[in-house]
């Protein structure tokens, strides 16, 4: 287990110096100066440019340049967004939780759906169910989000009327914001109105997290699907059929839970797809989060917080990969042994 | 236990937050806090939370009414000047001296970040005026220095002084007469701050939150304000009017109007600003469409002092080829009135007579080959990035002029990727060489419409968009001010108004309602002709 | 008088053809590649076939609902947008432009990545192991992401987006190249061209790329359908192609200001790219069916 932790965090650290080195390099491809690019200070005086000059280490070379902007980092410091003149890392710690707060509930519902109908699928092989199952999950993966996210809020919010169409929570309640993520900060807050604040929160993650977890969803039927056809193939559900054990039985001791195992490790890969998903859904349900934000700032040329805002949000990214893997590791401990170049 | 029981109670718990997303649909409980808070979806941010340092119509709404008085406001059908903070004045005959007796027991928010202890009085007035006027108050220079409104009509030109006389009156002394002054004082600009406040922001330095965290003497005081996303008023209790009867007021800020549509079907706002889809809304019993003849005019504007529009002859070729029947229909839906000169056709000093532009693309043709643009050229025109009741949808109006342009050789760039904030702000600089933007009257004086848009003072204050210095147009504005006679100012107008139309700063597109569209169970008049929101009346069934 | 075949001729098609026999076979499949080739043909000859130009303004017919509507007009079949402008002419030239552009997208990553990924895969040390870790980062950013970063820094249009979606889909290509080029190198048929005196270059174009042909079309067409999403993705959120432009995701983008008064215009262009899509998609299931099928017999 040591050396694939060691691995683990070898892949971590060289993940993030390329990252950086990715968003360092972004201040100098953006158009405009580049030391207001990376500090995002329009509206410095000459003065002020000279001082900021020293802390990013103008005067100097690249690669102390680098250096200096790495330290800038270590210490929090992303600089300040060119639009709001607010600083980079509060705005971040400001919408991140949102984001994830969003993202964990959708990769939970896909999960939810995906994989145990992923598994009929596979049980009923060559029947009707699995072409149908198949088909649909086609469809599903082929939906542009955006399209669908519109789709949803006129049926269901408008027609029905059953389901919000915008925001974290209904402005009525007055929630402290102290994590960001609503579930936490209402349990957190003294409102009197705390069960309804809880039902007006689930209420409004309800459709937006439907909605970016359809695409995943159907990835996870097929690759459920697949385990478990492989799975079911394999000498030792033969064996046990062979034993006489009852249908129920065999899915519900042994192959569930091999097959279980094998999809884990996909979860990790997917989840950068599905935060990519999650930025256009955030952008049409008005959801608070950084994928709005890092849009929005798109717009507004913002580049300062373009940087700042990538560079988050692939860290966030990939360190939701490296936990899976570490938990499929867990669970497998055939997966430790080493993996070239992956 | 077996494990199929267990994966059961997993299954079961999982069930328990699926219903309870179900149960909160039909929630009862929370009925109550609805039933006393208004949820407004408003357009954009403010910029600021005091009026005198801004014109943009956001900020006057989410401002003026909510968190201020002014001395003296309009009230009724035909709008006359009514008490407010003064309860009456006396103006001399010459007009050159006004004073006003104020209202005793006005009490100033009191909020967690101010405590008032003492009722509003005279030294209050004198605050919020002397800020505005002398340059070397504390204050002036707080937030920029600048005072649009104020220094569109000339204020502090106007002004001699202010006296106080004792606690509870104070005296306007004017160098000559105006007759828009009452007018001006009663705009929406012209809010009454609490000196008690100010000083207790010199004391710790931060003299800038006397524009942040606002503390006036309004129905409605500031709780929570998140940019871009919300406002949070609570009501003032010991409001010297009427307190209002809700218990929370919240400007949930939408800059889609599609997504402010979408939260009144959705019943996540109860009143929403600029609608769309009216047919829509009026299809809806649940929901209601009011419109308010707006004293407003959408313009086309050109930066006069860059070329190639300090030419007269290309300005008059452009506005020959704009065809503004086509924009009304598209951009307006037919629901505006095309505009022939500046002002609208209710203003008393509207003259039927002026010359209007006509559609006439060979004649703006000939027009550009005389200016010396016979291949035609290049040009960018800026267009508002949110919607105002003078326009709608910049953009697409913008995109129409772009392809009326074409046909007379001119490529138009458009611009529209600032925030409001940004826009203004570069608009001010000249940074422009067009613009789309409009303008809706403070007040029923028709010098609202000609000094805060095109006068020379209004164009060194950045306010007068095309820059456009005209001295017979402001000796014509000055005369139409020191008398108040009537007829003689109608003759004035008359030839300002000429000079326009053949100097062209700017083409006048449409004069447009204003619409609102709000749940029914939401009561009270809250809109004006002129002027921002008020919610002080609204209340809910 | 006919006679039936006296000899039994034993046809071996290629390994294409075999291929094909296998596609053909699957229904569905087949019904998804008419679709991409109707399609096709449509993103070529649109200028040709539209009834009206794509940006024409028909002023006096704002706002038609679709002809079967009782305020529709036949001569504008699928309706009119807030300017007037035909739906059915720009769907059938946004065809062009989100499909025809993915086509030509993919294709030009494919050819890059590949040779990228030959030479990356012929060399080996230090430089490949960092070139891998270099791509598997890439690879874990999700391509929209990567992609609209690369269009902040370029600048908004639709050619941006489409070098930025190029840019995005190169590390796909090279990393799947490189990984068949190396297994295949493991191979013995490589091994015994090696032995006859070939140079690097010459397995790879001779013996190597047939074999990895099948792969590499299995991955350009999901390729395919993932840059048909990207580019109205980008368009949609204002990044890509400006209206007037007829890009199908441009042209949702401007009618969600009209959901509630004219819903076709939101409803067509997704279902549009939900056909298009869709197609692509079959065509790639069809493929990766085909392959699985001609491996196992």
């Amino acid at each position: 287990m040591l050396t694939f932790t060691l691995r683990r965090l070898n892949l971590f650290i060289f993940t993030m110096f390329l990252l950086t080195l990715l968003s360092f390099s972004l201040s100098f491809l953006f158009p405009g100066e580049q030391l207001i690019n990376i500090s995002g200070q329009v509206n410095a005086t000459p003065e002020q440019l000279i001082i900021l000059g020293e802390h990013y280490q103008t005067q100097s070379n690249v690669f102390q340049q680098y250096f200096a902007y790495v330290n800038m980092l270590f210490h929090g410091d992303l600089g300040i967004s060119m639009a709001s003149q607010l600083s980079i890392s509060t705005e971040i710690m400001n919408f991140l939780p949102a984001t994830i707060e969003l993202t964990l509930v959708a990769l939970f519902i896909a999960m939810l759906f995906g994989i145990p109908i992923g598994f009929i699928a596979a049980i009923n092989h060559r029947k009707a169910t699995d072409n149908i199952i198949l088909s649909i999950s086609m469809i599903g993966y082929s939906i542009p989000v955006f399209w669908l996210g519109l789709l949803a809020i006129l049926v269901f919010s408008i027609q029905l009327g059953w389901l919000p169409s915008a925001g974290q929570i209904s402005l009525l309640f007055e929630i402290e914001h102290v994590t960001g993520i609503q579930f936490i900060d209402i349990l957190l807050s003294n409102s009197p109105y705390k069960w309804q604040a809880f039902q007006d929160a689930s209420a409004h993650i309800f459709l937006p997290a439907c909605v970016i977890a359809l695409a995943p969803a159907t990835i996870f039927v097929r690759l459920a699907r697949s385990a478990m056809m492989e799975v079911l193939e394999s000498q030792y559900i033969r064996a046990a059929k062979a034993k006489g054990l009852s249908f129920r039985q065999i899915i519900y001791h042994h192959a569930i839970r091999n097959a279980m195992v094998h999809v884990i490790r996909d979860v990790g890969l997917q989840f950068a797809n599905l935060v990519t998903i999650a930025m256009v859904t955030e952008v049409i349900f008005s959801w608070p989060g950084i994928g709005r934000w890092l849009i929005e700032s798109i717009y507004q040329r913002d580049h300062t917080a373009i940087q700042g805002g990538l560079l988050a949000l692939s860290a966030f990214i990939f360190i939701v990969h490296i936990v899976t893997d570490f938990i499929y590791a867990a669970l497998n401990p055939l997966a430790r042994e080493s993996r070239h170049g992956t | 236990m077996s494990i199929l029981a267990v994966k059961q109670h997993i299954f079961k718990a999982m069930l328990l937050p699926f219903l309870c997303v179900i149960s909160a649909c039909n929630t009862e409980n929370d009925k109550s806090l609805s039933n006393h808070s208004i949820v407004y979806c408003s357009e954009g941010s403010p910029e600021s939370f005091n009026p005198q340092t801004v014109t943009s119509g956001t900020t006057i709404d989410a401002t003026s009414n909510q968190l201020y008085n002014r001395l003296i406001s309009f009230r009724g059908e035909q709008n006359t000047i009514a008490p407010s903070l003064a309860k009456s004045w006396h103006v001399t005959r010459d007009g050159k001296m006004i004073t006003f007796y104020l209202r005793k027991d006005v009490a100033f928010h009191q909020t967690n970040y101010f405590t008032p202890t003492r009722f509003f009085n005279a030294d209050d007035v004198l605050f919020s005026f002397n800020r505005i006027l002398s340059a070397e108050h504390p204050f002036h220079q707080v937030s920029g220095g600048k005072y649009p409104f104020f220094q569109s009509v000339s204020f502090s030109n106007v002004v001699q002084s202010i006296e106080k006389i004792n606690d509870y009156t104070i005296r306007f002394k004017f160098k000559y007469a105006d007759s828009s002054i009452l007018a001006n004082i009663a705009s929406d600009f012209a809010v009454i701050l609490s000196k008690e406040y100010a000083d207790a922001l010199v004391l710790k330095n931060i003299k800038r939150e006397i524009d942040t965290l606002p503390i006036g003497t309004g129905p409605f005081k500031l709780k929570e304000y998140r940019p871009g996303a919300y406002i949070r008023y609570a009501p003032h209790q010991d409001y010297w009017d009427k307190p209002s009867s809700l218990e929370q007021l919240i400007f949930d800020i939408t800059p889609s109007s599609i997504g402010r549509l979408t939260k009144l079907l959705a019943g996540e706002c109860d009143v929403i600003a600029f609608p769309i889809a009216h047919e829509k809304i009026k299809s809806k019993p649940e929901l209601e469409l009011e419109e308010v003849t707006s004293f407003n005019v959408g313009y086309l504007g050109f930066n006069t002092v860059k070329p190639p529009f300090n030419n007269v002859n290309v300005r008059q070729a452009v506005a020959l080829a704009v065809n503004k029947q086509a924009i009304i229909d598209t951009v307006y839906q037919s629901k505006a009135d095309m505009a022939h000169s500046l002002l609208p056709k209710t203003s008393w000093a509207y003259n039927k007579s002026t010359l209007a532009q006509t559609y006439d693309l060979s004649e703006a043709k000939k027009l550009l080959v005389d200016a010396g643009f016979p291949d035609g050229f290049t040009m960018n025109l800026w267009a508002l990035p949110v919607q105002r009741a003078y326009n709608p949808d910049a953009i697409t109006m913008a995109k129409l002029i772009q392809a009326d342009l074409k046909k007379i050789g001119i490529k138009v760039l458009i611009e529209n990727s600032l925030d409001m904030g940004s826009f203004l702000e570069q608009l001010s600089k000249g940074e422009h060489q067009s613009v789309l933007l409009g303008w809706s009257a403070d007040h029923f004086d028709p010098d609202n419409f000609f000094t805060p848009l095109l006068s020379c003072s209004s164009a060194k204050s950045g306010n007068n968009r095309t820059f456009w210095c005209n001295e017979d147009f402001d000796d014509l504005l000055q005369q139409a001010l020191e008398t108040t006679n009537v007829t003689q100012r109608k003759r004035f107008y008359s030839r300002a108004l000429a000079i326009i139309s053949t100097e062209v700063p700017l083409i006048p597109i449409a004069h447009s309602k204003r619409f609102q569209a709000r749940k029914n169970i939401v009561k009270g008049e809250f809109l004006s002709p002129f002027g921002g929101i008020d919610f002080s009346k609204a209340s809910k069934n | 008088m006919a006679r039936d075949k006296i000899y039994l001729e034993e046809e071996f098609p290629s390994p294409l053809l075999q291929l094909w026999h296998n596609f053909k076979e699957t229904p569905v499949v087949m019904l998804g590649f008419s679709c991409f080739v109707f399609l096709t043909i449509l993103a070529l000859f649109s200028p040709l076939i539209t009834p009206y130009t794509s940006v024409e303004n028909h002023l006096d017919f704002l706002l038609l609902p679709p002809a079967w509507h009782n305020d529709g007009n036949v001569s504008f079949l699928l309706g009119t947008d807030n300017l007037g402008r035909d739906m059915l002419s720009r769907l059938m030239h946004g065809t062009s432009l989100t499909f025809g552009l993915s086509f030509v997208v993919v294709l030009i990553s494919l050819v890059i990545g590949v040779i990228i990924g030959s030479f990356s895969a012929l060399t080996s040390g230090i430089k490949s192991s960092f070139l891998n870790h270099f791509l598997d980062v890439i690879l874990s950013i999700p391509s929209l992401l990567l992609a609209i970063v690369i269009v902040a820094i370029l600048g908004t249009g639709l050619s941006n987006t489409l070098w930025a979606i190029i840019m995005v889909l190169i590390p796909q290509f090279v990393h799947i190249t490189r990984n068949a080029v190396t297994e295949e190198f493991r191979k013995d048929y490589v091994l015994a061209s090696r032995l006859d005196g070939a140079s690097s270059l010459r397995i790879l174009y001779h013996s190597v790329f047939p074999n990895i042909l099948e792969k590499l079309i299995s991955q350009a067409t999901l390729a395919q359908s993932s840059a048909i999403l990207d580019i109205a993705a980008l368009g949609f959120l204002g990044l890509g192609a400006q209206i007037p432009m007829a890009e199908w995701g441009a042209m949702l983008k401007n009618g969600i200001d009209l959901f509630y008064i004219a819903p076709w215009t939101v409803y067509l262009p997704g279902l549009a790219i939900l056909f298009a899509v869709v197609a692509t998609n079959l065509v790639g299931e069809g493929m990766r069916h085909a392959l699985k099928v001609s491996k196992e017999a």
